[in-house]
C-alpha cells in the first residue's frame, strides 16, 4: 500500500508539472516577458525617466500598439496586412477634410472596414496571396491619399478640438492611451472569450481542418481584415487629431513597428499561435527601447540597429524555427555518419 | 568640457554592449530549454562592465554645468541624407564649441515620430529644443507642450506656418520660399519673352520645403514671366531615381518637342532629369533648366552647361547657425522672435567655379 501511496504521489506530482509544462508550451510570450525584463532593468538602472515620465511612454505604447493590436488579428489566421500603413494616412486625411469632426470620424471609420473588406475579397474570393493583395492596396491607398490631399497635409478645420484631444482625460492618460487600453481589452476578450475569435486560432492553425469542422473561414478571414482595417482607421484618425493635421505620408513607420511588436510578442507568421497579450508586451518592450535609447541620447541609427537585433532574436528564437534547425542539423549528420549502402 | 559627440558615442556603445548581453538571454529563453535561463547571469557581467561609461556623464555634466546648456534637437533626417550628412559636423562642432551637450533624434521626416520624440524631449527638461519641423502642419502640439513646460524652441532649417511662429523664440536657415524665387527669376531672365513649356518636379508631397519652393517658383513666373507655362508637375521625393522616373513620364506625356525647359526643386532631382532627357536624346544643353542647391551634383552640371542655374544652400550655414542661434536665446533676450536667412546665391555659368559658393553636398 505504502508502494502504491508513493506511486500515486509521484504520479500527482509528474501530472502537476506536466500540466504546467504544458500550460507554459501553450504560451507564446515567454520571450516578450524576457525582452520586456530585460529593458525594463535597463532602464531602471540607466533611464528610470522612462518610468517617472510614464506618461511618455505610455503614449509611445499607444502609439506602436494599437496598429499592432489589429494586426494581430490577420496573422493569426496566417494572413499579412500591409496596406495599414496606408489605411492610416487616407483616413487621416479624408477625416481632416471634413469640417465636422465626428461626421469625418465615422467616414474614416466605416474607410477602414471597407478597405478590410476589400483586402479580404481579394485575398478568399480571388485567391490572392495576402501579401501581394495587401501591398497593391498600400500603393493605391498611398496614391488615394496625395490624391484627396492635393500632396499637402490637411490641416483640420476644429483646430482646437484637436489640441484638446492631444491633453490629458484622465491623470496623465491622454485620450490615445485610453483609446488603445480599451482597445487591447476589446482585442482581448474577442479572441478569447468569443467564439469568433477562438476560431481564428483554428483558421491560422490548419485551415483545411477549420473548414471541415464547420467553421465559416471566409467569414473568419473578413472579420479579421476588417478588424485590422478598422484599427488602422482609428489610428489614423487619432494620429490626425493628436497633430492637427493629417500627413498623406504618414504610417511608414508603423507599418514596420506594428509587425515588429507582434513578432516580439510571439505571434506565429504562419498563423494559429500567439496572443493579443503577447503584442502588447512586445509593444512596451519596443517602447521602452525606444523611449530609454532617446532620453539617453543613443543615436537614431544605432537606435535602428538595435531594434534590428532585437527583432531578429526574436524571430530566429522562435521555438518551430529552433527546431526546425536542429531537426535539419540531425539529418545532416545522420546522413553523413551512416553507412554506405555499397558496402 | 564633455564633448557631447564623444558623449553621445560612448552612450551608443555601452548601450548596445547592454543589450547585446541581453539579447543573449533573450536568444537562450526561446530555446525553450530550461538550462538556458541558468546561462543568463553570466551572460549579464560583461555588459555590467560597460556602465561605468556612462554613469561618470552625469558627474561630468555637473562639471560642465556652468557653462553648458543641455539641448534636445528634433531632426528629420541625419546620417540618411546628403544634406544631413555635411548638416550635421558643423552643427556638432559649433554646438560643442558653444557648450550645448546635444541629443540629436532623427524622425526620418515621420510627423508622427517626431511627435513622440517632442513628448520624450519636454519630459527630459532640456534647456532648448531645436526643431527642424518633418511636417510643417503637424507640430503645434509639440510647441505648446514645450511652451507650458517653459522649454523655448528654436527652429533651424524650415520655418514654422505663420500662426506657429508665435511658439518660438528663433529660425535660422534658408528661406525656402526665397529659394523657389531665384530659381525663377534666373528661369525668367533666361527665357527673355519667349514663349516656354517647362516641367516641373517637386519635393516630397507635404514637406514644407517642397510647398515653399514650388510656391515661391510658380508665384514668380506668373508675376515676372507668364510667357512660361508649366506643362506638367510631378514629385521627384528629393532623389534622382523617382525624379528620372517622373521626368521620363512627362516627357512622354507632355512630347519632347514641347518641352523648352525644366525646374527641379533641388539638384538631386535635376540630376534625374538630366539622365531623362538624355535616355531620350534630348540634349539638355538646349533647355532652359534650373534647380536649387548647387550640391556636389548640381555643381559640375551648371560648369558643363546642362543646367542653366541653381541657387546655393550652405549646409555648413544651416547647421553651424542652428547651434549659433540656439546659444543666442539661451544667453541673450529674446523678447522678439530671431529670424536668420541664409543668403540665396545664384549659381550660374558664370560665378559656379567661385570658391565662395563651391558646393558641400
Amino acid at each position: 500500500m505504502t508502494q502504491t501511496a508513493t506511486l500515486d504521489l509521484g504520479n500527482g506530482e509528474s501530472d502537476l508539472i506536466g500540466r504546467i509544462k504544458t500550460t507554459f508550451a501553450r504560451r507564446t510570450e515567454g520571450r516578450a516577458v524576457v525582452l520586456l525584463i530585460i529593458v525594463s532593468i535597463w532602464a531602471l538602472i540607466w533611464e528610470s525617466t522612462v518610468f517617472t515620465a510614464y506618461e511618455v511612454t505610455l503614449g509611445r505604447l499607444a502609439l506602436i500598439g494599437l496598429t499592432a493590436v489589429g494586426l494581430t488579428a490577420v496573422i493569426l489566421m496566417g494572413e499579412l496586412d500591409l496596406s495599414i500603413a496606408s489605411i492610416l494616412a487616407v483616413s487621416g486625411v479624408v477625416m481632416a477634410s471634413f469640417d465636422n469632426v465626428f461626421l469625418g470620424i465615422a467616414v474614416s471609420l466605416t474607410i477602414g472596414l471597407v478597405i478590410g473588406a476589400v483586402n479580404a475579397f481579394f485575398v478568399v474570393v480571388v485567391g490572392i496571396n495576402s501579401f501581394i493583395a495587401t501591398l497593391g492596396m498600400l500603393f493605391f491607398l498611398r496614391g488615394m491619399a496625395f490624391v484627396i490631399s492635393d500632396e499637402e497635409p490637411v490641416v483640420m478645420a476644429n483646430k482646437d478640438f484637436a489640441l484638446d484631444f492631444g491633453k490629458p482625460l484622465i491623470g496623465e492618460f491622454t485620450p490615445r492611451v485610453l483609446i488603445f487600453v480599451l482597445a487591447f481589452i476589446a482585442m482581448h476578450v474577442f479572441l478569447t472569450r468569443v467564439r469568433v475569435g477562438r476560431e481564428f486560432y483554428a483558421v491560422g492553425g490548419n485551415r483545411e481542418a477549420a473548414r471541415d469542422a464547420g467553421i465559416p473561414v471566409r467569414r473568419r478571414v473578413f472579420t479579421g481584415f476588417m478588424i485590422s482595417g478598422f484599427v488602422a482607421a482609428a489610428a489614423g484618425i487619432i494620429v490626425t487629431l493628436q497633430l492637427t493635421a493629417a500627413d498623406p505620408t504618414a504610417g511608414g513607420n508603423a507599418l514596420l513597428t506594428s509587425f515588429a511588436a507582434a513578432i516580439v510578442g510571439g505571434i506565429l507568421l504562419n498563423g494559429g499561435r500567439g496572443s493579443v497579450l503577447g503584442t502588447l508586451l512586445g509593444a512596451a518592450s519596443l517602447a521602452i527601447l525606444q523611449v530609454g535609447m532617446t532620453f539617453n541620447g543613443v543615436e537614431s541609427d544605432v537606435q535602428n540597429i538595435i531594434i534590428g537585433l532585437v527583432l531578429f532574436f526574436a524571430v530566429i528564437t522562435d521555438p518551430n524555427s529552433i527546431r526546425a534547425v536542429l531537426g535539419s542539423a540531425r539529418t545532416f549528420f545522420r546522413g553523413r555518419s551512416a553507412p554506405d549502402p555499397a558496402d | 568640457m564633455r564633448n557631447p559627440r564623444t558623449t553621445t558615442r560612448h552612450r551608443s556603445r555601452a548601450a548596445i554592449g547592454l543589450l547585446a548581453a541581453g539579447a543573449l538571454i533573450f536568444a537562450a529563453c526561446g530555446s525553450d530549454d530550461d538550462d538556458a535561463a541558468d546561462e543568463a547571469p553570466a551572460e549579464e557581467a560583461p555588459a555590467e562592465d560597460d556602465a561605468p561609461a556612462e554613469t561618470d556623464a552625469p558627474a561630468d555634466d555637473e562639471a560642465a554645468a556652468g557653462d553648458s546648456f543641455e539641448v534636445f534637437a528634433l531632426l528629420p533626417q541625419g546620417n540618411d541624407q546628403p544634406y544631413g550628412t555635411t548638416y550635421l559636423p558643423p552643427f556638432e562642432a559649433k554646438a560643442a564649441e558653444l557648450g550645448l551637450n546635444l541629443n540629436i533624434v532623427n524622425s526620418g521626416y515621420d510627423g508622427e515620430q517626431q511627435a513622440s520624440d517632442c513628448e520624450v524631449a519636454v519630459a527630459a527638461q532640456p534647456d532648448l529644443i531645436i526643431l527642424w519641423p518633418a511636417v510643417g502642419d503637424q507640430v503645434r502640439p509639440c510647441l505648446e507642450a514645450a511652451n507650458d513646460a517653459g522649454i523655448p524652441v528654436t527652429v533651424t532649417n524650415s520655418d514654422l506656418i505663420p500662426e506657429d511662429q508665435e511658439l518660438s523664440e528663433a529660425y535660422s536657415g534658408p528661406d525656402t520660399y526665397g529659394q523657389g524665387v531665384s530659381s525663377a527669376e534666373m528661369f525668367c531672365e533666361f527665357a527673355g519673352g519667349d514663349d516656354v513649356g517647362i516641367l516641373m518636379v517637386n519635393g516630397a508631397p507635404g514637406n514644407s520645403t517642397a510647398i515653399d519652393r514650388e510656391a515661391g517658383f510658380e508665384d514668380t513666373i506668373n508675376e515676372q514671366c507668364p510667357n512660361v507655362e508649366i506643362l506638367q508637375r510631378e514629385t521627384g521625393n528629393w532623389n534622382k531615381d523617382d525624379s528620372q522616373l517622373a521626368a521620363s513620364e512627362m516627357i512622354t506625356a507632355v512630347g519632347a518637342e514641347n518641352i523648352g525647359g525644366v525646374y527641379a526643386a533641388d539638384d538631386t532631382m535635376v540630376a534625374g532629369v538630366i539622365d531623362a532627357l538624355k535616355a531620350r536624346d534630348i540634349d539638355p544643353a538646349e533647355l532652359i533648366i534650373t534647380s536649387i542647391g548647387n550640391t556636389f551634383l548640381g555643381n559640375p552640371l551648371v560648369l558643363s552647361g546642362e543646367v542653366d542655374g541653381t541657387v546655393f544652400q550652405s549646409s555648413s550655414w544651416d547647421g553651424e547657425n542652428a547651434a549659433v542661434t540656439a546659444h543666442e536665446v539661451l544667453t541673450g533676450d529674446t523678447s522678439e522672435r530671431i529670424v536668420k536667412f541664409m543668403p540665396s546665391v545664384k549659381v550660374t555659368e558664370e560665378n559656379a567655379d567661385d570658391p565662395s559658393v563651391a558646393p558641400e553636398w
